[in-house]
């Protein structure tokens, strides 16, 4: 064990945690969105944000004609460059989380099937798209161009505030307060709110459940796809089963913040980020998931419901 | 059991095991007119390149030999095990079952050749890996040897790791060494060979394991920077090895990055971008251009369609070669080829002695070359 490490690069960890953990935060609400209206774990949702990461790429070198080796950009171009990648992830995620509504659950639903045959097509979907990426890419892994130089606004007790690190730590936060904001105040929001406390008084509201369960795969896709492209903004690379480890982490997040619960699954994804980064730090890399998955289960021991407690009506904010 | 269902069994083994036996038989194999060598490594996948660089070679090899027409044709048989010892478990029963292959070049990765070896062993198949370089592999102490059917001809571990040490420290004053590796069968005992030779060097302030695949390395790269390395030694593959240097230098580490022969694939600068730039990187591999003349190397891009020939082409075609002379003095049965292989002596593409030791290795080893990157190329440097 290191615990010199502790002091000597405490900030920097942290730094590194939250930009990690934020990325995490957001493909969490992905999982615990849905699983607010459905009560069901949306499986392909880590496969949304394998894609994510592979519009990202595409954007950035067959749209938009970067090199691979491509020389940094800077002001406008730099700024309307990753807008569009930005942009395109989010709506890209979001449609193919809306097509895995209709094709994986609302059929399903219509027809009254048992709550885990939508569970297996999720699965089913999910694995679709992953073979499906690992035949076009023919398992490859793929880098992105170094569009955005890495630039540093300053230093802090060691840690580097580089501006790829400071997005991942600003975008999440803001799309959880305008997500938070949304789901608070809207009356889609309210709608979403009232799906997840009971369908059935939901319906007797006027409220159109398949139009709120779309609107929450929507939501839960935007996020995920603002996920995938600041990770692949951040670590400039992406793979077909980019999403195995990233849904894990995800889904870790969600319940250790209490899934179902936004704050839960922001603050469960923040949560996993600084673990992850002190324990490899600490005790090595190799004992991370050994770490995090101790830590997890210990957690639910104490707060079977996550930190934040899982229950539904928690979407309540 | 019933009496008649127990002899039925009885003699439909015997006639089995006679059939079996028959089709053995050099009479037999005398009549053969084609047999199959498998290429065994990563085709797809997250290593791809390992076995795309060393497959041309076996392939010019074999192009060469069936263009003198000889009574027995060879044929080439793809199977992508992808550097990954679970696929590879999948992928050898397959090759094993194939009654027309009767040897295997291969396997690229040590992990693959581990995974392998049951399915080999059983089916008397002979391997000759052109780079699978973990020590225990051939270590008859070892439980994952592969005695006695694997073969390699490329130096193995306890050669390459402390010339990887010695090469990673050159020209650099009292280095501090920070060792990593990614905790495969090749990546971890090839890191943790360098630490013999990197303390009387200097000194190791620093050590991790890393697991492959994983995304954020920028824990590891603060701890390489708190630590004061001057040269970072990372034992593991080109795809683990961009992300973490990327870390490395983006986290604002400048000194020595080096690494194996698992990273030294032509699409490492590719994947690293600049923090490939000055990488140093060894192999137990001399560079195939350097030794094919013009004409050679026209005819090897003609039949292959690559220009330049990757790392390991050259142990890929002695791997190749050493089948095809067993093939051309007559062994067409894996038998028959364990028996060449294991006591036959060649020479190689550079004109060294290839012969084996009862364990599969190289009888004197290899020399280990050092390559550095240099303009987003990896160039061979000098002898490690």
């Amino acid at each position: 064990m290191n615990f010199s490490v502790i002091t000597s690069q405490f900030w920097s960890l942290a730094l590194q945690g939250l930009s990690l953990g934020l990325i995490y935060a957001l493909v969490s609400l992905g999982y615990t969105m849905v699983y607010g209206v459905l009560r069901l774990i949306n499986f392909a949702n880590s496969e949304v944000f394998m894609v994510g990461t592979f519009a990202t790429l595409f954007i950035e070198t067959h749209v938009l004609g970067y090199a691979i080796n491509a020389p940094s950009l800077h002001g406008f171009k730099l700024i309307y460059t990753l807008f569009f990648a930005f942009v395109a992830s989010m709506v890209a995620c979001a449609l193919l989380a809306i097509l895995v509504e209709l094709v994986a659950y609302r059929r399903l639903r219509a027809r009254g099937a048992n709550r885990l045959a939508s569970l297996i097509s999720a699965i089913g979907v999910s694995i679709f798209l992953l073979e499906s990426m690992r035949i076009i890419t023919i398992s490859r892994p793929m880098t992105t161009p170094r569009l955005l130089d890495k630039w540093s606004f300053g230093t802090f007790h060691g840690a580097n505030f580089r501006i790829d690190t400071m997005m991942a730590i600003i975008f999440p936060i803001l799309i959880f307060i305008v997500l938070d904001q949304f789901v608070g105040r809207s009356r889609l929001g309210k709608s979403i709110r009232a799906v997840s406390m009971s369908e059935e008084n939901s319906k007797l509201m006027g409220i159109n459940i398949n139009r709120v369960i779309t609107l929450t795969f929507c939501i839960g896709g935007l996020t995920t796809g603002a996920a995938a492209f600041l990770y692949t903004t951040v670590y400039e690379n992406t793979v077909f089963n980019v999403g195995f480890s990233m849904g894990i982490a995800a889904f870790t997040a969600a319940v250790l913040g209490g899934i179902g619960n936004l704050r839960g699954a922001f603050f469960g994804g923040l949560a996993l980020g600084l673990l992850e980064e002190f324990a490899s730090a600490i005790l090595g890399s190799q004992w991370k998931a050994v770490t995090v998955f101790t830590v997890l289960v210990v957690v639910l021991l104490f707060r079977p419901n996550g930190l934040f407690g899982e229950a539904v009506q928690q979407t309540r904010t | 059991m019933n009496k008649k269902i127990v002899s039925g069994l009885a003699i439909a083994a015997a006639a089995t095991l006679a059939l079996g036996v028959v089709a053995t038989s050099p009479a037999q194999a005398a009549a053969k007119t084609s047999v199959s060598l498998a290429f065994e490594g990563p085709l797809t996948g997250g290593d791809a390149q390992l076995g795309q660089d060393q497959i041309p070679g076996a392939i010019w090899a074999i192009a060469l030999y069936n263009a003198k027409n000889p009574k027995v044709k060879v044929n080439l048989v793809k199977a992508d095990s992808q550097c990954d010892g679970t696929v590879a478990a999948n992928v050898a029963p397959g090759v094993a079952a194939n009654k027309d292959i009767i040897g295997v070049i291969g396997t690229s990765c040590s992990g693959e050749a581990r995974a392998s070896f049951p399915a080999f062993k059983a089916a008397g198949l002979t391997m000759i890996a052109p780079s699978a370089s973990a020590v225990s592999l051939t270590d008859p102490k070892a439980p994952d040897r592969g005695f006695p059917v694997f073969h390699r001809v490329v130096a193995h571990d306890g050669f390459q790791a402390p010339a990887l040490a010695r090469y990673a420290a050159k020209g650099v004053t009292s280095p501090k060494f920070y060792v990593i590796d990614d905790m495969t069968t090749y990546g971890g005992p090839l890191a943790k060979g360098t630490l013999p030779t990197a303390k009387k060097l200097g000194t190791v302030v620093g050590t991790d394991s890393v697991p492959k695949g994983t995304a954020d390395y920028t824990s590891v790269a603060s701890k390489v920077k708190a630590s004061g390395a001057t040269v970072v030694i990372y034992g593991g593959y080109t795809t683990d090895a961009a992300k973490l240097f990327k870390a490395l230098r983006d986290g604002g580490y400048t000194g020595i990055l080096a690494s194996g022969d698992g990273t030294n694939t032509s699409d490492f600068p590719g994947l690293a971008g600049k923090a490939a730039e000055g990488v140093r990187l060894t192999a137990a591999d001399v560079p195939f251009d350097s030794l094919l003349t013009k004409a050679q190397l026209a005819d090897f891009t003609k039949v292959t369609g690559i220009k330049v020939p990757g790392l390991y082409s050259t142990t890929a075609y002695n791997a190749t070669n050493i089948f095809l002379d067993c093939i051309t003095k007559g062994a067409l049965t894996r038998s028959a080829i364990q028996l060449c292989v294991t006591n036959g002596s060649w020479t190689g593409a550079g004109g060294e002695t290839i012969k084996f030791d009862r364990y599969g290795d190289i009888i004197g080893g290899a020399p280990v070359g050092g390559y550095l990157v240099k303009n987003g190329v990896i160039v061979y440097d000098s002898v490690a």
